[in-house]
Formats: C-alpha cells, sequence, structure tokens
C-alpha cells in the first residue's frame, strides 16, 4: 500500500498558538471528510478558501498536481538539503580517493598517474548521488518524524489508498462552527465526514 | 492571434544578419585563399551547415519521439518544432555546396578524399568504402531528403488537420503518430552514419562510436535553447498565450537533463579513450587538450558546469530572465563544441596539404636530410616525424625520450618490457598490423635498468598530467602521414609539436562569430516564414487541451 503523504499546512501565526496551548491537553479533535476523486477535492479546497475555512490539513493517497498552491505551502526546502550532501559526497569522494591515491598508497595503474582526476570521476558522481539521496530521505524522516519505528499516524485507513480526506481542527470550536463545517462537506460532494480525537 | 505575422522589423532583422554572414564568408573565402586553400571559409561553412541543419533535424526528432510516447504539454509549440524540421531543405542545399567541393576538389576538409593520401595509408584505404565521395552524396542527399520527407509529411498532416472540422476518429492524429514512429528508428541510424561522415570523418583516422550520441546530444541542447529563445520571442510578441511558466519550466528541464546528458556522453568518450590509451585514439584529444586548451576547458565550463549550477534551481527554469540567459549561453557553447569538432582536425588536414605541397621544395629537402641522418647517428639522435613522400622518412617513428615529464608514468610499463628496444626498419613497419605495434617502442635514453625506471617512476607522485600514449608516431608507419606533424619526438623538434595560436582556428574570430550569426539569421528567416504559413497552434490536435492545462 502506498505511504501516506502528509501535505502540511504552514498556517498562520494565530492557528499555530492555538495548536501550542491544546498541546498540553495533549489532544485534538479532528473533523475530516473523505472524497473520492482528486478533482472534488480540488474544488473542496477553494471552496474553502473562498468560505475563509481554516484547513488543518489535506491527505492524499499521491501528490495532487496543483494543491500546493492552494493550501499556500511553500516550495519544499528538502532539496537544500539535497545539495549539501551531494557537496559533502562529492568532496569526500574525491578527497579520499586523492589521498588514497597519492598520500597512503600509491600504486600506478594501467601506467596512468597517480592523481589520475579522470578515473576518479564516475566514483565521485556516484557518491554524490549516494549522499545526497540518503541525505535528503534522512532529513525528510527525521522532519516529518517518519521511519523505522514511528507510530503510523493516519485519520483513516482508506486514504493510503483511493480517498482524499479535508482534515479540520475543531478542537476549540463552538458547534455551530462545528455545524457550518459539516455544512461546508456536504455542499462540496463529501462521501464521509468523520471525528477523531488524536494525539497533538 | 491565430497565424505569426512576420514583421518587417523581424524580416530586416533576420536579413540583416543573413547580410552579414555572406559578407563574413565571403571576407573568409579571400583572406585564407592560395596557400590556405580556402580552409577558414570551408570549416566555418562546414561548421555551421551541420550546426544548423542538426538542429532541425533534432527538431524533428523531438517532435517524433514525443509524439510516439503519447507527451501532450508542447503541443501548442509544436508547429515551432515543424517549422525547425523545414529547415533541412536549405540544409540539403547548404551540403549539395560541400558535396560540389568534394567532387571538384575545392575544398580539403576530408583527409579521405584526397586519393594520393588514401593510396599510401593502410587505415584510410581501409575505411575508403565507407569514407568515399559517393557514399557521401548518397548519406546526404538521400538521408537528408528522407527527413526533409517524413518531418514535411507530420508537417502537412498536422496543418490538414486544422482544416478539417468533422475528423471524429482522429484519423489525422493516428497517421501523425504513424510518421513519427516511422521517423524514429530511420533517423536513430541514418543520423549516426551522416554525423560520422560529416564531422567525425575530418580527423580521418580517427573514430569513437560514442560519437554519434554525443553530437546529438549537442545538438539536442542547442535545440532546446534556441526554442526557448524563440518561444520567449514569440511570447513577448504576444503570440502562444497559453504557453506559460509551466510549459517554460518543462523546457528548461530539458535543457538541464540534456545538458547532463551531453557531459556523461562526452565524458563516457573521454575517460575510454584516456584509460584504454590506444594512440589512434587518443590523439583526438591530445590534439586539443595541447594546442586548444581554452576551447577544450571552456567547452566543459559553457555546456556543462554554467547550466549545471544556473538551471539547477527550480526558479531558474521558471523565470524567463535566467531561463533565455541559460539557453544563449549553452547555444554559443554547443556551437563552440562543434567549433572544437572541426577546427583542429581541418587545421591538420592543412598542416599536411602545405607540407604536401612543400614536400618538392626545401621542406622536403629537409625532411629527406633528417631521416638520413638519423640512421646514421643511430638510436640516441631524434627522429623526426617528417613524411612528405619520402617513404624513408615516413619509416621512422622513433621516440627518444627526453625525461619528460610524460614519460614517467605512461611510459614506465612499455620501458621496462622493451629495454631499449625501440628501432624498427621501414619494411617491418610497412608491414606491421595498424595498432599492433602500439607498445612495441620504448626509450632507449631513459630506460636502460627496468628496475630504475620503475622505482623513479614510483617516486612521482605529482604526475597530473593527462597523457595520453605518445609512442603514438610508432603505433604504425601508414598512420604518420597524419600523426607525424603532431607526435614529433622530443627534443628541438618539441617546437612544431606546439601549434600556435591562429584566430578562427584556436578560438572564434569575428570571421566565425559572424558566419554564426548569418546562419542563425538565416535559420530563424526560414522557420519564421514557414511558421507563418499556417496556423500557430495546431487547433484540432486531441492534446492540445492537455497542452494549455499543463502543470508541473
Amino acid at each position: 500500500m502506498a505511504t501516506i503523504r502528509i501535505e502540511r499546512e504552514s498556517g498562520d501565526a494565530e492557528s499555530k498558538a492555538t495548536a501550542e496551548a491544546y498541546a498540553h491537553a495533549g489532544q485534538r479533535e479532528i473533523l475530516f471528510g473523505l472524497y473520492d476523486d482528486e478533482v472534488t477535492l480540488l474544488d473542496a479546497v477553494r471552496a474553502a478558501n473562498d468560505d475563509h475555512l481554516d484547513i488543518d490539513d489535506v491527505y492524499t493517497p499521491f501528490p495532487v498536481h496543483g494543491l500546493d498552491p492552494l493550501l499556500g505551502l511553500e516550495e519544499s526546502r528538502l532539496h537544500i538539503a539535497g545539495f549539501i550532501f551531494g557537496t559533502i559526497g562529492c568532496l569526500v569522494g574525491f578527497g579520499f580517493m586523492t589521498w588514497v591515491f597519492t598520500r597512503d598508497w600509491p600504486i600506478i595503474f594501467g601506467g596512468k598517474p597517480y592523481w589520475s582526476v579522470p578515473a576518479f570521476i564516475p566514483i565521485t558522481f556516484e557518491l554524490t548521488v549516494l549522499f545526497s539521496a540518503v541525505g535528503m530521505v534522512t532529513v525528510f524522516y527525521i522532519i516529518n518524524g517518519l521511519g523505522p519505528g514511528a507510530e503510523p499516524r493516519r485519520l483513516h485507513d482508506r486514504i493510503t489508498d483511493d480517498k482524499f480526506c479535508i482534515a479540520f481542527d475543531v478542537t476549540e470550536l463552538s458547534t455551530t462552527e462545528v455545524d457550518r463545517l459539516r455544512d461546508y462537506f456536504d455542499r462540496t460532494g463529501v462521501e464521509t465526514v468523520h471525528q477523531k480525537t488524536v494525539a497533538a | 492571434m491565430e497565424t505569426f505575422v512576420f514583421s518587417s522589423r523581424a524580416k530586416i532583422t533576420t536579413l540583416s544578419l543573413m547580410g552579414v554572414g555572406f559578407l563574413c564568408l565571403l571576407i573568409s573565402f579571400f583572406v585564407d585563399g592560395g596557400e590556405g586553400h580556402h580552409m577558414r571559409f570551408w570549416t566555418n561553412f562546414l561548421h555551421n551547415s551541420v550546426f544548423f541543419v542538426g538542429i532541425a533535424a533534432i527538431a524533428g526528432f523531438a517532435l517524433a519521439a514525443f509524439t510516439t510516447a503519447y507527451a501532450g504539454w508542447f503541443v501548442q509549440f509544436k508547429r515551432v518544432w515543424e517549422s525547425f524540421g523545414t529547415f533541412l531543405l536549405p540544409g540539403l542545399f547548404l551540403m549539395g555546396v560541400l558535396i560540389v567541393g568534394l567532387f571538384t576538389h575545392g575544398h580539403h576538409l576530408y583527409h579521405w578524399n584526397d586519393e594520393a593520401a588514401v593510396a599510401t595509408d593502410a587505415i584510410l584505404e581501409h575505411k575508403s568504402s565507407f569514407l568515399n565521395k559517393y557514399w557521401y552524396t548518397f548519406g546526404t542527399i538521400g538521408f537528408m531528403g528522407l527527413w526533409y520527407f517524413m518531418i514535411g509529411k507530420m508537417r502537412n498532416i498536422s496543418i490538414a488537420e486544422d482544416k478539417d472540422d468533422r475528423d471524429t476518429k482522429f484519423t489525422y492524429y493516428k497517421n501523425y503518430k504513424f510518421w513519427a514512429a516511422a521517423f524514429l528508428p530511420i533517423f536513430g541510424f541514418t543520423s549516426a552514419a551522416l554525423i560520422w561522415q560529416w564531422v567525425m570523418s575530418i580527423d580521418s583516422h580517427w573514430y569513437s562510436t560514442m560519437f554519434a550520441w554525443y553530437a546529438s546530444a549537442s545538438l539536442f541542447v542547442a535545440m532546446t535553447a534556441l526554442t526557448i529563445m524563440l518561444l520567449i520571442y514569440l511570447k513577448s510578441r504576444g503570440y502562444f498565450p497559453g504557453v506559460n511558466q509551466e510549459h517554460f519550466h518543462d523546457l528548461g528541464k530539458y535543457l538541464f537533463a540534456i545538458s547532463i546528458f551531453w557531459t556523461y556522453v562526452w565524458f563516457s568518450q573521454f575517460m575510454l579513450i584516456w584509460y584504454a590509451n590506444v594512440g589512434e585514439e587518443t590523439i583526438y584529444f591530445r590534439e586539443r587538450m595541447d594546442n586548444y586548451p581554452v576551447l577544450f576547458w571552456s567547452n566543459l565550463g559553457l555546456n556543462f558546469l554554467l547550466p549545471f549550477l544556473i538551471l539547477m534551481r527550480n526558479d531558474t527554469k521558471r523565470k524567463m530572465g535566467t531561463l533565455f540567459f541559460a539557453s544563449a549561453l549553452v547555444f554559443f557553447g554547443h556551437w563552440l563544441d562543434f567549433f572544437s569538432m572541426i577546427k583542429p582536425g581541418a587545421r591538420l588536414t592543412l598542416i599536411e596539404l602545405t607540407e604536401h605541397e612543400g614536400a618538392h621544395g626545401e621542406e622536403g629537402d629537409h625532411a629527406e636530410m633528417g631521416a638520413h641522418g638519423e640512421e646514421e647517428l643511430g638510436h640516441d639522435q631524434q627522429a623526426e616525424g617528417h613524411d612528405g613522400d619520402e617513404t624513408a622518412a615516413l619509416a621512422h617513428g622513433e621516440v627518444v625520450s627526453e625525461g619528460d615529464n610524460l614519460e614517467a608514468t605512461a611510459g614506465t610499463q612499455n620501458d621496462v618490457r622493451d629495454n631499449g628496444n625501440v628501432h624498427f626498419d621501414a619494411s617491418e613497419q610497412n608491414e606491421g598490423v595498424p595498432v599492433a605495434n602500439d607498445f612495441a617502442g620504448g626509450s632507449p635514453s631513459t630506460s636502460g635498468d627496468g628496475i630504475d625506471v620503475l622505482a623513479s617512476a614510483a617516486n612521482r607522485t605529482d604526475a597530473d598530467v593527462f597523457e595520453p600514449n605518445h609512442y603514438i608516431q610508432e603505433e604504425n608507419v601508414d598512420d604518420t602521414e597524419m600523426l607525424g606533424h603532431l607526435e614529433v619526438a622530443g627534443g628541438h623538434s618539441e617546437a612544431t609539436h606546439t601549434l600556435g595560436f591562429k584566430s578562427g582556428y584556436t578560438l572564434p574570430g569575428l570571421l566565425e562569430i559572424g558566419t554564426f550569426l548569418g546562419f542563425l539569421g538565416g535559420f530563424l528567416f526560414f522557420v519564421l516564414s514557414k511558421l507563418s504559413t499556417a496556423r500557430i497552434e495546431p487547433k484540432h490536435d486531441p492534446y492540445l487541451e492537455e497542452s494549455l492545462h499543463h502543470h508541473t
């Protein structure tokens, strides 16, 4: 089964403050609706933006084109980590081979100079790719609280399969506001609406 | 705006560029006549013709490949590529001029077209079933004609599709797809054969199996860069309202990716040759690194480092300014790449020609004397790789090492193995199979005791010089016809080893830049006038909607 892709909302200062306040209680009430189709989902997100509803997060089984700008997500900075790790890998690979073949254990291969740069390039390239790939995955896991041993936090099993989810944090909302959200779900063609208490 | 209007201002600009180019061609024709054999003119002509013909053909390839892959994003501007493809028609004319030159011996671009040289040269003779003027003519006219026919067919189908409002079964599209799929394998094989003939055979002893890949990757980048620049221009004139950042982002990704692919192929070719260290292959890079270092390294800087660093970021591919800048950079860079494929080889052919003529005069005597003198003096003397017509001179490709940097590592193994056994007599070498003698040579003055040499080599830690096989002149005496000029053994003949700066060969001079602009103007003039003959967007293409709503 495909892993869940988490679209995090950048969020304004206010909602962050609220979340922090309720973090002490350790519980959050989440109201979420499941949609059948990504087109319906995109329309629903647009409707939520028009109604100024504060979406907590959107969960989809696969990356949905055009969702990021609607949710106001900033461009991921993961590739910067990738660049840094790649540079490290490049320098480590090249530096290590230089040290080995010129200082530590110089051997003539095929009549070539000890410091034969062209022969180092493929390995340097491989290490660049390896470092940047492993580094990016590690950073991604750490940032998102994923990885081996991590407790999977999913609202609904079918989000990892074929359902598209819009979630609202209703911990401190009044009943009229919650009704307004339910009404919004009905309007936008939701399939099912659920409420769940999750750890903050 | 449904059709492109070729404004008079654009016409004047492109036509005056053509004028500049024509003038530059004319000047370069007269500037090195006589002894120069008009080589500068012909190389410029070949260089630019091949470059723009290649761009036209690669545009057809991109069109065919994307169509076959069910891609939709490019469909809005596919007329631009279809128009690029039609440049093959003037391209046929341009290459036709070269063919005429081949038959009339108006130019001496190709060493293999020199009957006298082929007769005394085993390698050229061996290759002569492919490298001859009839094959060249057949390939150029036949293959290019076929490409033009197929790309033209695709363009015609696409235009006919526009005019038929009742086609609900996508018959045009299916037909288009058929021609696209048929074009791919045909282009794949024929383009390789043509680029060997047109460009690789200038260094007519040399060959590389990576060359066709390398040249096509180069052309693909150039084509993408030109497309980006042209689209930015057309958008600034109000055309292609539906072509947005997303399309440019994708084109930018192609520019980035194929630039890296080009580097990959370039490096693969380089490293295989460097590692194997076979003289008849290394000669290509040795020549370029020793005598054209600026060209050689700026090629890598312009076509790999800069686009790699500039286009790596997401937003540089989405901003028109940076994208245009990067495109202009690599477009010129790949033009320079072709420059470096063509000029050094042609310059050697020119030197060969001049000395060939001079062989009857002063220079010939000198060569002869040198050869005889060497025989008398024995092994410790320098042999000059001079050829001329004299076989006696040809026979001696002896190397005497002066213990220069180049010897220490690459030479070590040979030195140890041969232990001073160097001297070949003429008959032995002439009978030898090419390549077989490659490592046979040694160097008497440094070898002596093998262990000493090994020890001295092992002490070297700073041997960072690129080292092709410098026994190259021994590998095959038949080959010395050409190689003798480059690989003259050490000592006093070192001066001839390094070719001095020569404008138009070492680096592009003003005439080359002018010619380039002229051909660019001609290309754009033709493409834009073709673009104005049909709707600028194919309105019935089934993938148009996808292209209009493309986002990455």
